[in-house]
């Protein structure tokens, strides 16, 4: 059974390169929303882009800001899987939230300005 | 090393002040006392206004002397007004949801035995296990304060559905204040829970004493683990929205108020809100919740049949994979509560499919229950009768549910009291037996005393037949088409139904003065009862193999060591047909599970 | 599995206690800040949600920002600022303790930098006329959810800031070591984590064109 001085031993001192590597790797990403902010297109792409640039920001942060990496994988699973699932099934709503334009099904049905 | 779980080890000299002793007291058996006793008043509370709801269900106008002191307009002449009643429904629901059936079963039991069950001397963080208690009291008072000021509590039911909860004092008496308070006072209350599941968790993965693997875990244990990661998200989703909820009562805004809304003939000043919002929100945590009642009732009933027949269940592992499935699906299946909502019909269907899924594990548990039941030599002290009829009542809820998880049958019987009946067996009488059994059961650990088990039997019969004449009339009245949340029924088609309305009220009082026997045995044995020895049910757990009650630091200074899974039973054993966890026996058996 | 646990070695704590980092070999204060950032990852995840929910419901959502120079200086300020924890754990890890000390309080000064600059970016919008929920752009949502949000963030990283003085001063002081650092630092982590939602949906999504 693990004791309290295996943790210690699954943090090495991590290289100062790495952390300056994450963290210019972070802004990019971070940049990048602001250039796709710019960019001309439809507000679902752009909505689309946008998130999955924030995707790979948090994975960043969470595998080596929050050193999740350096944990036991049983421990990275539960934190990713618990979370994202929670997550995830938070998402059923969304069709309601088309039809339901000013609080009433398809009130003002007006395509193209359903923003995302 | 680590400051908090240092507390752990700093605390563990016994209080003396009466202050830390006993009201700010970090001892986690304090704290489930502590629990327990409000669950306990806030019972008798939800079970009064029920009461008056159930009269003036039957007798529309019989004045109920005294209720004018509750409220001068809400009860002129000491009947109810209609705005009144559901007022009062709102307040029932509301306190029997979340502050008895969420604190009895799982905080008050879980405290006090989740850390002896797994051999830890406290909990890792006993200041935030203080803090989850008191917390959750200030939301009991900010709750109960809403009876006295302004018009009122809330009316607008314990799921508090938008518009009428949102758009503020136009939508009727208790809309203004009364709303603001309930919601602030759940959003405190989500706070509390947020704590105590922090606990649970960080106690049940990281102070399991020597030997005690998890699977070596009682089936109680494993339940309030899986209900607190229930809970951990659950509240942390419906916090948010109450506070929504209040931002849009005092700040102005319309989170879920749609545009151009007139009540009584008046344009409401919100705008752009989406009223289905709130439903998904509420459900997200609303559906969890309902597991959040029931699977700590499962684990306290399997723990205490399995005391009483003698042999291990079937299958414990079957028993807790199923309760994490329940716990997982609990999560997809929220969208079953809305479908005559307005909600997209498809998600109807992607609601329905895991609804009908977790019939599954629901089913198997039962099955492994019964089956267990099967040829067992069975003792029928109270405890047990009361897990007996907690299975019978959550069968009995649970098969109304399969009519309820379809779409099309649902549309019938949707917000008619089919739902009602249905709700109360499976969620509430279920979880009350199962809170009962666990009294009975542990009462002897908790205070040091035997309860009377006559009186406990007693209470049992009266008790089961009292809920069965109770909640089975509601499923008739739902499929003749009895509307819920209707305080008079004046209608055609209902006024034949009324007779069965009276016999249900009838039922109902009857059944809570039934329960003056379990206030009477549970005071007088608490002071007067016969001195419990250390294991009266010759039971197997860790909590019985300390004295009763339990030491401060639970086991007298040193820690137990396990040997063995939980329910060593139809054993070999030195002292019986059992063999405790902390006992270094070997067991000559086939049926080793780990 | 029964037999290996009790023939291990008896460690010296007493057995409660040494077990304390099974199944996942975290410590219960590490745990307990995971949980709750799990919980809290629900709660913001709850409030986006929402403000997605009620933005597709809108026609013509508005969209105000014109500049975008407070936000990414205050997202630089943010990202920057976990380095800087990172760097004050990784100097407490290595026995540094006034290093440890010193890039803490960096970390913390720039919180508050951060937090000034919101409150700075919500005058300049009271001035143009936002309240929590009118405006002159259009849907008083816009407000109510803008402020909702983003009052909620700025909870987060003024709890943050006052949990990097108290856990700092506190560790200078030899009540707290590095692992209470750590911790600490791992809330600070997910506050930044969750700017990277917030920046692009609330900001970035509502940018004038």
């Amino acid at each position: 059974m693990a004791n309290a001085h295996d943790v210690q031993k699954h943090e090495p001192h991590e290289p100062l390169g790495r952390y300056l590597l994450i963290y210019v790797c972070i802004l990019i990403l971070a940049a990048a929303q602001f250039f796709i902010a710019f960019t001309h297109i439809d507000a679902e792409a752009m909505f689309a882009r946008m998130l999955f640039v924030a995707i790979a920001e948090a994975i960043l942060a969470l595998l080596f800001f929050m050193h999740l990496w350096a944990e036991k994988r049983g421990f990275l699973l539960f934190v990713v899987v618990f979370t994202g699932f929670v997550i995830l099934v938070m998402q059923f709503g969304w069709t309601d939230s088309h039809r339901m334009e000013a609080g009433a099904p398809y009130s003002q049905s007006k395509s193209g300005t359903v923003a995302p | 090393m680590h400051d908090m779980s240092a507390q752990a080890h700093a605390a563990h000299h016994a209080p003396t002040g009466f202050i830390r002793k006993y009201v700010f007291s970090l001892d986690h058996k304090v704290i489930g006392k502590q629990y327990y006793g409000l669950a306990f008043f806030a019972a008798i509370i939800g079970m009064i206004l029920s009461w008056i709801m159930r009269v003036h269900l039957g007798w529309t106008n019989f004045a109920i002397p005294g209720l004018h002191l509750l409220s001068k307009n809400g009860a002129p002449g000491d009947i109810l007004t209609p705005e009144y009643y559901l007022q009062l429904m709102t307040m029932h629901g509301t306190i029997m949801v979340f502050f008895v059936l969420t604190t009895a079963p799982f905080a008050a039991f879980g405290n006090f035995f989740l850390p002896i069950q797994v051999g830890a001397e406290d909990m890792p963080f006993p200041r935030f296990n203080m803090m989850s208690f008191w917390v959750t009291f200030v939301s009991f008072l900010v709750m109960i304060a809403a009876f006295f000021v302004g018009d009122g509590p809330s009316l607008a039911g314990w799921t508090q559905y938008a518009p009428l909860s949102a758009v503020g004092p136009a939508a009727g008496p208790g809309q203004g204040m009364g709303e603001v308070l309930w919601a602030s006072s759940i959003a405190i209350f989500c706070v509390g829970q947020l704590l105590g599941s922090l606990n649970f968790i960080t106690t049940t993965l990281d102070m399991r004493t020597q030997g005690m693997s998890l699977w070596r875990m009682p089936l109680t244990t494993w339940a309030w683990f899986i209900t607190s990661v229930m809970g951990l998200t659950a509240f942390a989703v419906l916090m948010p929205a109450c506070i929504l909820l209040v931002l849009d009562h005092v700040a102005g805004t319309s989170f879920f108020v749609p545009s151009n809304l007139v009540i009584n003939d008046q344009l409401q000043p919100h705008s752009g809100g989406s009223t289905l919002l709130w439903q998904h929100l509420f459900w997200f945590f609303g559906h969890p919740e309902v597991y959040i009642a029931i699977v700590p009732a499962m684990g306290i009933v399997s723990h205490i049949l399995m005391a009483n027949i003698r042999r291990p269940l079937l299958s414990h592992r079957a028993l807790i994979y199923s309760m994490g499935a329940i716990a997982v699906l609990s999560y997809m299946v929220y969208g079953h509560h809305m479908f005559v909502s307005g909600m997209n019909p498809i998600s109807s269907i992607a609601f329905s499919f895991p609804t009908l899924v977790i019939t599954i594990p629901a089913t198997i548990i039962v099955l492994i229950w019964l089956g267990s039941l099967y040829g067992s030599k069975i003792r029928l002290n109270s405890a047990c009768l009361f897990s007996l009829g907690m299975i019978s009542m959550f069968i009995s809820g649970g098969v109304s549910g399969f009519f309820l998880a379809q779409p099309s049958l649902d549309i019938m019987l949707h917000a008619t009291y089919f739902v009602v009946g249905h709700f109360h067996f499976v969620m509430a009488v279920a979880a009350m037996f199962g809170i009962f059994a666990g009294t009975y059961f542990w009462f002897p650990k908790m205070y040091g005393r035997m309860m009377n088990e006559t009186l406990g039997k007693i209470h049992f019969i009266l008790t089961f037949i009292g809920a069965y004449c109770i909640f089975m009339p509601f499923h008739y009245l739902g499929m003749a088409g009895n509307v819920r949340r209707y305080q008079a029924f004046t209608d055609d088609y209902l006024q034949p139904l009324i007779p069965v309305h009276r016999f249900i009220t009838i039922a109902a009082v009857a059944t809570g003065a039934v329960q003056a026997i379990f206030l009477y045995n549970f005071i007088h044995s608490r002071f007067w009862g016969k001195p419990a020895p250390e294991n009266p049910w010759e039971a197997t757990s860790l909590e019985w193999s300390t004295t009763s009650p339990p030491p401060f630091d639970n086991f007298g200074g040193k820690l137990p060591v396990v040997y063995h899974d939980p329910y060593q039973y139809g054993v070999e054993g030195p002292a019986g047909d059992y063999v405790m966890q902390t006992d270094p026996t070997q067991i000559q058996l086939e049926s080793d599970e780990a | 599995m029964s037999q290996a646990d009790l023939t291990m070695s008896h460690p010296a704590h007493p057995p409660g206690m040494t077990i304390g980092l099974a199944p996942f070999s975290v410590s219960a204060n590490k745990m307990a800040i995971w949980l709750f950032i799990i919980a809290d990852a629900a709660t913001f995840a709850a409030c986006l949600v929402a403000y997605g929910f009620l933005r597709n419901g809108t026609a013509n959502w508005p969209r105000p920002f014109h500049s975008i120079v407070n936000v990414s200086v205050m997202t630089f300020i943010l990202l920057t600022s976990s380095l800087t924890m990172l760097l004050g754990v990784r100097a407490a890890k290595a026995g540094d303790k006034s290093g440890a000390f010193r890039w803490t309080m960096i970390t913390a000064v720039m919180g508050i930098l951060f937090a000034a600059l919101h409150i700075r970016e919500w005058m300049g919008l009271i001035d143009e006329g936002m309240s929590m929920f009118h405006n002159p752009w259009g849907t008083g949502l816009f407000g109510a959810s803008f402020f909702s949000i983003t009052g909620l963030h700025l909870l987060h990283v003024t709890g943050g800031v006052v949990a990097l003085l108290a856990v700092g001063f506190r560790y200078m002081g030899g009540r707290y070591d590095a692992d209470d650092l750590e911790v600490t630092g791992l809330y600070w982590h997910f506050v930044d984590l969750v700017w990277m939602f917030v920046v692009p949906f609330v900001y970035l999504l509502n940018l004038a064109h």
